[in-house]
Order: structure tokens, then sequence, then C-alpha cells
């Protein structure tokens, strides 16, 4: 059932708007900050607003401007792209408070946030994209979009790591590109309103081809080994971009791409029959086990964020190329389980550095005592990445594992064991280090971070453990993962 | 309706030609008047191709006989999709002599300003006159004036490596014009007329290939030298980094075009004719294509000068279009034919505001001009919308192209070309983010250039007219590419394509 | 092959004559020398089109009492005028820039200039 709405267009047109009134007006402190936290809150809760929709499984869509004869720019909002949309203007919201504070000190904030809006309206826009094109067409605007925050510093060496990024992301978006024209060539359209639209009777290697082009492209933000590298440098940015555009935007758009490309490019059903998605299941295992590994020997606590983003974002991968529906919902969940735990990490990391200057994890004993909220909230994130109940990362990781006995590869399930096994490796010593360790004399006085660093933590860790209690409860944001997969798998 | 009174088809010519002859008279050796009367015949220019392209849009093709002498036998103007490019010459050409109000003066001696104009005016009379002409031999002499008042126009400003680079550009042009002479010469002999249309239809019944093969070889070797294709590039390079801004613009944006526009005319003569198989020269043309994009990348990664790097760059763009003539499916040569006017467009910006910028501040190096973006807010910022359009990033006018070659690659069974468009753009971007870089992200050299101030409003206004275009027309993408899709599948309709 | 060429001997001398031109414009140094060559392929090209019109045994399509076809095509004729117009003033052009790279640079030389450059 879809119906016309133009809240689908606002959206992403609100922070489209906010960014420019950001570079007219923003060198005033007041109104910078006045249209970052106003479009913010507007656009979440418009987002909010269309969720009562999406539930009753009604589907909102928007035509904008037809761009090339036959493909327009449209917004479609299904349940996979409301769940998206959802989590990323909720982080913008939390994430716009935080940098508020964070970027006090630093230079060119006019920019800084005109960008920041500019990327959460694009990232929105690859949410309610309802053809490919108008995926693609988002999709590189973000990256371009994200090269001025990324090399905010303006030092060579955030030079050198912009350089980098835009190397990765836009040979990535090449592949997109021509992704996209083959598909378009094969069958026709390129709607993601289906499950699937390639159709069976196209050659196989033809098949082989697009798959693997759609899949290396958007693979490079979803940072799916071999293709990772620009992850890690591009930690070099400030802090709340390496947690929006790092942990939620950027690299979450790669793995809602490659959720597109499986459930809506192919189709559930062709993939069995093809076989393609089981190479892309072992690569993302072996993702998962690989940058958790290199996570464990990083000293540098955003580079050991970054890799374990690298490993965390393969859980999507996985649970696409299972393609059962247990492993889809995990999918799907995961997008917001490792976003908010993944974004409470980095508030921290950045709390942490600019309350104390540390950003070694060797530096960080007795880190609990002085910033004890802090450090809670740090906790209860490295517990969902363990996998402990009750947090949402073991609801990824149950349903994961569920999905691989389901399509009879449970050795996909040692994997999920493995993964819990490094992640309590490299995340719990720092939670003992930081409360049961490290020089006592700093512990006579708690030095929290600011209140607008603060916040914003806590708020995210409190969700972490709200989206692991409430799978069940109807009208959550796991029913609409749930509904997601349900139209998927034609249920 | 206004639109359809018949003799603005002529008009689009005479009036350029006539108010370009007379500026000299007009302006009794003042610059300031000079200017109004140029911009004035350039609005009225304007006014007129509109009409023209309203009422192609309207009724399709339709042509002009002069005296009442009905083709072959008379003289015809002949106005069709493709023929559109001359509205492009006369806004671009318009703008480019809006922006040299100020620029002009600055840029040469006062007394030569007023033979300024002349020159520009008859560049853009030569521009839409060939995209207009029914008539090969009137194509050769169309060319000619273009291709002279070009050679003077980067001349004029009397530096000695201006005068170098224009003989250069003079030596090759001729050669050039004088192949495609010889190819209009022996296409007339096997055909006994010189109407393109009549052209098309007797080519077929030709007694022997030979002579149609040659001459076809003699006119696209003409044209590409005109195109400046990967390696009969060489004069490009000097001729429009030396010249003055808005004449770069118009020799970047539009006289490179005039062998583009050419291939698309001598195509509509041999393809409907079925005289000869061109399949192996769309094969060279593709592979020189592909060569040309990353070359032209190639070369402009080297360079400091900022006008050098977007000469360069004219290099690849041209290799996007070439490469689309020669896969020659429907998707691929749309897609190229909407390039020639997006090209137009975007390298005209870039130029334009290149000069601005050197105007402003009297450096031309990358190197001297880091942090120009914080003096210069707006007309940096119109170049980076221009960098990201050239590059190709959606949804920009840039975008358009390569997303229909790689559509036409697919449908002519030849992805390879399609990868190579594809990622031969990335090596495009690799020396725009190099000036964006230095615009915004680098510690300035000069401590001047980071307080200069955006440039007068006759430059600024241009610049953002053509910097908004390039959004515009790739938003509005759908409005071009079927604005041609007429004329290509006419192109292509005997082939079954 | 050679009743061919002989057969079209205007066609054939032109073509040479184009190819002379054309080794000038490559191969001289002095600029003045590079010009003259292209001022060859421009003649050699206009041979080749007025002689396309040439009809055996044609006379001139003046039309006066007495005149008896074959008349030779006039058309070739009235285009080599129109491109002996274009030619003197791509000349007239490049001699003056000629002469303004004498003034200033002192050399006409090729490879000289370049030096300078």
């Amino acid at each position: 059932m879809e119906a016309v709405d133009v809240r689908v267009l606002l959206a992403p047109a609100i922070s489209f708007a906010c960014s420019g009134l950001v570079f007219l007006m923003g060198r005033n402190v007041f109104w910078r900050r006045f249209w970052s936290l106003g479009a913010a809150s507007l656009k979440f809760v418009v987002v909010l607003s269309m969720l009562p929709a999406a539930l009753a499984g009604k589907t909102l869509v928007w035509n904008l401007i037809e761009f090339t004869p036959g493909i327009g720019i449209a917004f479609r909002a299904d349940a996979l792209g409301m769940f998206f949309a959802l989590v990323s203007s909720a982080l913008w919201l939390i994430t716009t408070v935080y940098a508020i504070g964070y970027m006090e000190p630093e230079h060119a904030k006019v920019r800084f946030f005109g960008f920041f809006a500019l990327c959460v309206s694009t990232t929105v826009g690859v949410a309610f994209a309802e053809n490919l094109l108008t995926l693609f067409v988002f999709y590189e605007t973000l990256t371009i979009c994200t090269y001025p925050l990324v090399i905010h510093e303006e030092t060579p060496e955030a030079l050198r790591a912009g350089r980098k990024y835009l190397a990765y992301t836009l040979s990535g978006g090449a592949c997109i590109l021509l992704g996209a024209a083959l598909t378009y060539q094969v069958a026709g359209t390129l709607t993601l309103s289906k499950p699937g639209i390639v159709p069976a009777s196209a050659d196989v290697r033809t098949l082989a081809v697009l798959f693997a082009t759609l899949i290396a492209g958007f693979g490079v933000k979803a940072a799916v080994m071999p293709l990772h590298g620009w992850l890690p440098s591009a930690m070099v940015a400030p802090t709340p971009v390496s947690a929006l555009l790092h942990a939620v935007a950027v690299v979450k758009v790669g793995a809602f791409g490659v959720l597109r490309v499986v459930y809506n490019i192919f189709g559930v059903e062709l993939l069995k029959r093809l076989g393609f998605a089981l190479p892309l299941a072992y690569l993302a295992a072996f993702t998962i086990i690989a940058g958790s590994v290199a996570a464990l020997f990083q000293d540098n606590l955003k580079r050991r964020l970054a890799y374990s983003t690298v490993s965390q974002l393969s859980y999507i991968v996985l649970g696409a190329a299972l393609l059962t529906p247990a492993s889809a919902s995990a999918a799907v969940a995961h997008i917001a389980n490792q976003a908010f735990a993944k974004i409470t990490m980095f508030f921290a990391a950045g709390a942490i550095q600019r309350t104390t200057g540390k950003t070694q994890v060797h530096e960080l004993g007795g880190i609990g005592k002085q910033m004890p909220l802090t450090m809670a909230a740090f906790t209860v994130a490295s517990l969902s990445f363990v996998g402990m109940p009750l947090t949402g990362g073991f609801i990824t990781k149950w349903y994961l594992s569920v999905g691989a006995f389901e399509s009879g590869m449970w050795w996909f399930a040692l994997i999920m064991v493995a993964s819990s096994l490094l992640n309590a490796a490299y995340w719990l010593p720092i939670v003992y280090l930081a409360f049961l360790k490290g020089p006592q004399e700093v512990a006579a006085a708690p030095r929290e971070a600011k209140p607008s660093l603060l916040v914003p933590t806590v708020a995210c860790a409190v969700w972490v453990l709200v989206l692991g209690t409430t799978s069940d409860v109807p009208g959550m944001p796991f029913a609409l993962a749930r509904a997601a997969v349900e139209f998927v798998f034609k249920m | 309706m206004w639109w359809q009174w018949p003799h603005w088809l002529p008009l689009a010519v005479l009036v350029p030609l006539g108010g370009g002859v007379v500026t000299p008279a007009v302006a009794r050796g003042s610059a300031r008047r000079a200017w109004g009367w140029a911009a004035g015949v350039s609005a009225a220019t304007v006014a007129v191709s509109l009409a023209l392209v309203i009422r192609v849009a309207r009724g399709g093709p339709f042509s002009y006989a002069f005296g009442g002498w009905q083709p072959p036998y008379g003289i015809e103007f002949r106005f069709d999709e493709v023929s559109a490019f001359a509205f492009v010459v006369a806004f671009l050409g318009a703008l480019a002599i809006v922006f040299s109000r100020q620029y002009a003066p600055h840029a040469l001696a006062e007394p030569r300003v007023p033979y300024y104009y002349t020159l520009l005016l008859l560049d853009i009379a030569g521009l839409i006159g060939f995209s207009v002409t029914g008539d090969l031999f009137n194509m050769y002499v169309f060319m000619e004036i273009v291709s002279l008042t070009g050679y003077a126009l980067v001349a004029i400003s009397g530096e000695r490596i201006a005068e170098m680079a224009a003989f250069k550009y003079l030596v090759l042009g001729a050669v050039s014009s004088l192949l495609a002479l010889f190819g209009i010469g022996m296409l007339y002999g096997v055909t006994g007329t010189l109407n393109i249309a009549d052209a098309a239809s007797r080519l077929g019944a030709a007694a022997s290939t030979m002579p149609v093969i040659v001459a076809v070889a003699l006119l696209v070797l003409g044209f590409m030298v005109k195109a400046a294709l990967f390696p009969l590039h060489v004069w490009l390079p000097d001729a429009h980094a030396i010249a003055p801004s808005p004449v770069s613009a118009v020799l970047s944006g539009l006289v490179v075009k005039l062998g583009l526009v050419g291939m698309l005319r001598l195509y509509g003569v041999v393809y409907a004719s079925r005289a000869v198989d061109l399949s192996s020269l769309n094969w060279l043309l593709t592979w020189l294509g592909a060569v040309s994009i990353v070359m032209g990348a190639f070369f402009a990664i080297f360079q400091d000068d900022i006008k050098m790097m977007l000469a360069y760059s004219t290099i690849s763009n041209i290799g996007y279009i070439v490469m689309g003539f020669g896969l020659a499916s429907q998707y691929a040569l749309v897609g190229a034919a909407v390039h020639i006017f997006n090209h137009a467009l975007i390298k005209s910006a870039l130029f334009l505001a290149a000069g601005a910028i050197i105007y402003q501040t009297g450096y031309r190096r990358l190197s001297d001009l880091r942090g120009v973006g914080r003096g210069m807010p707006l007309t940096a910022a119109a170049l980076s919308v221009g960098a990201v359009s050239i590059v190709g990033i959606p949804p920009t006018a840039g975008f358009l192209c390569k997303w229909y070659i790689a559509l036409g690659a697919f449908e002519a069974k030849r992805a390879a070309f399609g990868f190579a468009l594809v990622f031969g753009a990335l090596f495009i971007f690799v020396y725009y983010i190099r000036m964006v870089n230095a615009f915004y992200f680098q510690e300035p050299v000069h401590a001047d250039v980071t307080h200069v101030g955006d440039p007068p409003l006759s430059m600024l206004v241009p610049v953002w007219i053509l910097a908004a275009l390039c959004l515009i027309m790739g938003l509005a993408g759908k409005v071009p590419l079927t604005f041609v899709a007429p004329a290509v599948s006419r192109l292509l309709g005997p082939l079954g394509g | 092959m050679i009743g061919i060429l002989w057969d079209n001997f205007d066609y054939a001398v032109s073509v040479l004559l184009f190819l002379i031109g054309l080794y000038c414009v490559i191969a001289k140094n002095n600029l003045i020398k590079k010009f003259m060559g292209l001022n060859i392929m421009e003649t050699s090209v206009f041979a080749f089109i007025v002689a396309l019109g040439v009809v055996k045994g044609g006379s001139a399509p003046i039309m006066e009492p007495g005149a008896r076809p074959p008349f030779i095509n006039p058309i070739p004729q009235a285009l080599i005028l129109t491109g002996i117009v274009v030619a003197v003033s791509t000349t007239a052009l490049a001699l003056s820039l000629i002469v303004r790279v004498w003034r200033q640079c002192g050399t006409i030389e090729a490879d000289e200039l370049r030096e300078l450059e």
C-alpha cells in the first residue's frame, strides 16, 4: 500500500536547508547552534511521525523530479529505509548536541556544521532512495560532503587521509555506477521497491559480474576486507565526525547498499539459486575475525574503535549473505545496535580526549574513577559488542546464529563465538584498566566531561540497553526490522 | 507565434556578424561603449537563437532557403536538434562578453578592446553558422571564420608567449581545415552536390567506395585536430591557457566542439547513406577517446598553472565525447551529444571563475593561490561546483554523460569501455582535488590572497549563472536528453540502432 | 597502377603537392618557410577542387548566343574564389604574427624560439 506524502521529501530536505542556513548565517554562534539543533530536532520528529504508517505496512512515496528519461529522483520510505533513516536522524540530533560542546575550541566551525548537516541529508536520501540511481546520487554526494569533515584539521596527515578516503570511496562509487548501468541493461528498471528485479533468465556470467561490481562498490564504504583501508586512516577527523560518519552515516550507507543489492536488486530466491552469496559470507566472516584481530593490536583508542567498526560492519554483510529470515533480521537490527554502541564509545573517547587529553589505551589507567559515568557508558557498549544478553549486540548475535543454523551452515555460528571472545579480549581490558587499575591519587576528585559531552554519551548507552530488551515490544524499532524481512522473504 | 517567423534563422548568424563588424565604428575608441554595444548584440543573438530552439522543440527540424532558391541548388540553413548548439554558443558568448567588461581593459591595451569584441562576435557568428548550415562548403567557410578569429583572439594580449601559441594554433588549425576541405572536395566529386541532405541520399549510389573512405578519413582527421583529440591535441594547452580568460572559456567550451558537431554532421551523411562501413573507424575512435581521457588527466596532474590544468581537462572531456561517438549506440550518442552542451557550460564556468581569480589576485599558479577560498569565497565556491561537475559527481551536469555513455557501452556490448570511462574520470578527480585542497585547506603562501574579496559583479554574475546551470542541468537532465534523442534516432535509424 | 595515375594526372599532382606542403610545415625550422608550406597545401587543395569541375572538351559556361554544351562545372571555381579569400586572410594573419614574433624575440627560427621559452 503506497501513499504520496511530502514528509518523505522533507526528511532529507530539512537538513539540506539547514546546511544552507548555516553557511549563510553560521558566523553567529547563536544562529549556527539554533539552526543545527532546530533542524536536527525537526527532522527527527518528521521521521518519527512516519513510523506509525510504516509499522502499519503503509509505504510513503514522493517523486521529486525526472532525472533522466524513465528514472527519477524519487523517495520511498519502506520498512528497511525507515529503519535506517530513524537511526541516522536520531543520532544526528544526539551528535549535534555533542558536537556543539566538542567543537568549541576548533576552527572553521561554519564549514563543519554546514557539511555535517549536508551529510545527514544525503544519508537519509540514501535511506529513502526509490531506485538505484537516486541511491547512487546521494551516495556520491555523501562522499564529497564528508571530505571537508575528514580533513578538518588541515594537517598534512589529515590531507593524506582525505586523499586515501576519496581514492577508496570514489572507486567504489565508480563500481556502483557501472553496476547500475549494467542492472538497467539487464533488468530494464532500477527500482528498489520490489524483492528482486534482475530476471532469472539473464546470462549467469553477466549476473556474476553485476553482483561483484555492486558488492565491491558498496563494500568499500561497508569496509569489507580488503577494501577497508580508508577507515582507520580517516580517524584523524574530529571525534563527532568519526562518531556519526564512521559509525553511522558513511559506513552504514555501504552496509545498507549491500542489503539493497541482496534483497531488492537480486532477491533472495535468485541469489540462493546462483550461489553468489556464499563467497560474500566467507569474506564477511574473514573480515569479522581479521578486523577484531587487528583491533587487538591498536593502542590508539580511536584506531581500535575503527578496526572494531570494520569487524562489526561485516555482521550486517554476513546477515545479508546467509539469506535466511533470521539472519536478515539480525542484519537490519545490527544497523541500530552497532550504531548506538559504537557511537557511545566514540563519544566516550572524545570526552576523555577533551577532558584529560588522553588518546592511547595504555594511558587510561584509573580513568573510570575520574569519569565514572562516561566509563560506565563505555562499559555498556563494550558488553554489547561482546554480546551480553540485555544489550543490543546480543540480539544480533542470537539471530545471526539462528540464521547460520537455518541455512545449514552452522560453522558461521562458530564465527560469532570467536568474535565474541575477541571482542571481550580487546574491550574488557580497557574497562578493567579504567576501573580497577591506575594511579590511586587521581581518584580523589571525579572530574566528568562537561554536560554537552556527557549527556549524549549516557543517552546512547541507555538506548543500547533499550534495544537489547525491547525486541519483542510492538512499535519498537525491531518491529520495523521484522516488517522489512517479511517483505523481502514474501512472508 | 513570434518564434515562427522564418527569417530568424539567417538572422542568428547575421546579427553577431554585422554587429561585430561595426563594433569599432560604434565604439569610437571607448572600451565602455564597445562593451555596451557587444553586450546588446549578443543579447539579441541569444533571443534570436532562443526562437530557433523553441521552434525545433515544438515542430522538429526546419530549413531556410536563401533567396528562395530551393536546395539542393540554393544555399540552405538547416536547424535540427544538434543545431541547438547555436543557442549554447549565443548564451555562453553573451556571458563571456559580460564578463569582459572589466577584464578586457585589464588584460589588453585599451585601443584593442573594440577589436576584441569584434573578434568575439565574429567567432560567435561563425560557430552559429557552422551549427546551422546545411551545406558542406559553407561548413568550411564558417569553420575558417571561427578559426581565424580564434587565432587572433589567442594573440590579442600581445605578449610574446601568446603570439607563439597563436602561431602554433594557426599552423595546426590551417592544416586541419585543409584536410577537411580536401575531404569536402572529394565528397563533392563523388556525389556532385554540396548539400548535406542531398549528399546523404546520393552517396549510397556512389560507383566506388574508395574515394568515400578517403574523404571520410580526411574529414575525420581534420575534425579531430580541431577537437584536440589525443594525439592531435598539441596545439590546445598553450593556446587555451594563454588566451584571456573569457576567450579561453569560448575556445575550450565552444570552439573545440566545432570538430565534434562536424563529426555528427558527417555521421549524418555517412550513416544515412550506408555507403561505407564505419565500424573500424568507430573502433579507433573509441580507443582514442579512452586514451584521450587518461592522457589528458595524466598531463593535467603535473600542471601548477590553474588554466593549464583546465586546458588539459578539456582533452579528457573531448575523449568522453569521442568515445561516445565511437560506441555508436543510441545511449552513447545521446550522452555524447548532450555532453557537447554540458561540457561547454561547465568548462566556461571553470575558465571564467579562474579568470576572476587571476584578475583579483594576479596569481595563476596553484601554489600561489593557496587560501584563496577564504579571500574569494563566492568565486572559489563556483569553481568547486564546476570541478565537482566536470568530474561527474551526481547530480551535476557532468554526471549525465558518464551515466549515458556507460549505459551505451553496455548496450553496444563493449563493457570494457564503460569501465575505462568511469575509472578514467577518477584520474580527473586527482587534480581537481588538488585545486580544492589548495583553495581551502592549505596554508596560504601569500597573505594578500586571503583577503582580496570577490570580483566585481560583471564577473561574479556570469560565473554563478554558469555554476548554477551545472547543477540545474544535472537535475533537469531529462530536458536535454529527450531533446537530442530524436536527432540521434534519425542518425542511427537506417542502422536499426 | 601507372595507368590509373596517368588518367587522374591532375588529382595525383594535387596529392603530391599537398604532401610536399605538409612536409614543409613539419620539417622546416623557419616560421615563414613553414607558412609557405601551408600555402602550397592550400594551393594543392584548390587545384584539386577546380580540377573536379573539368569536363573534357568543355567550354566556359557563359550563356551567350552560340554557347554549346558541354560546359565546365562553374561551382568549384566559385567555391575556390571563396577559398582563396580565406587563404589570403590566413596568410595575412600569420605574417603579422611572424612580424611581431620577430620584433619581440629577434628570431623566427622555431628551435631558437623554443629555447627562449
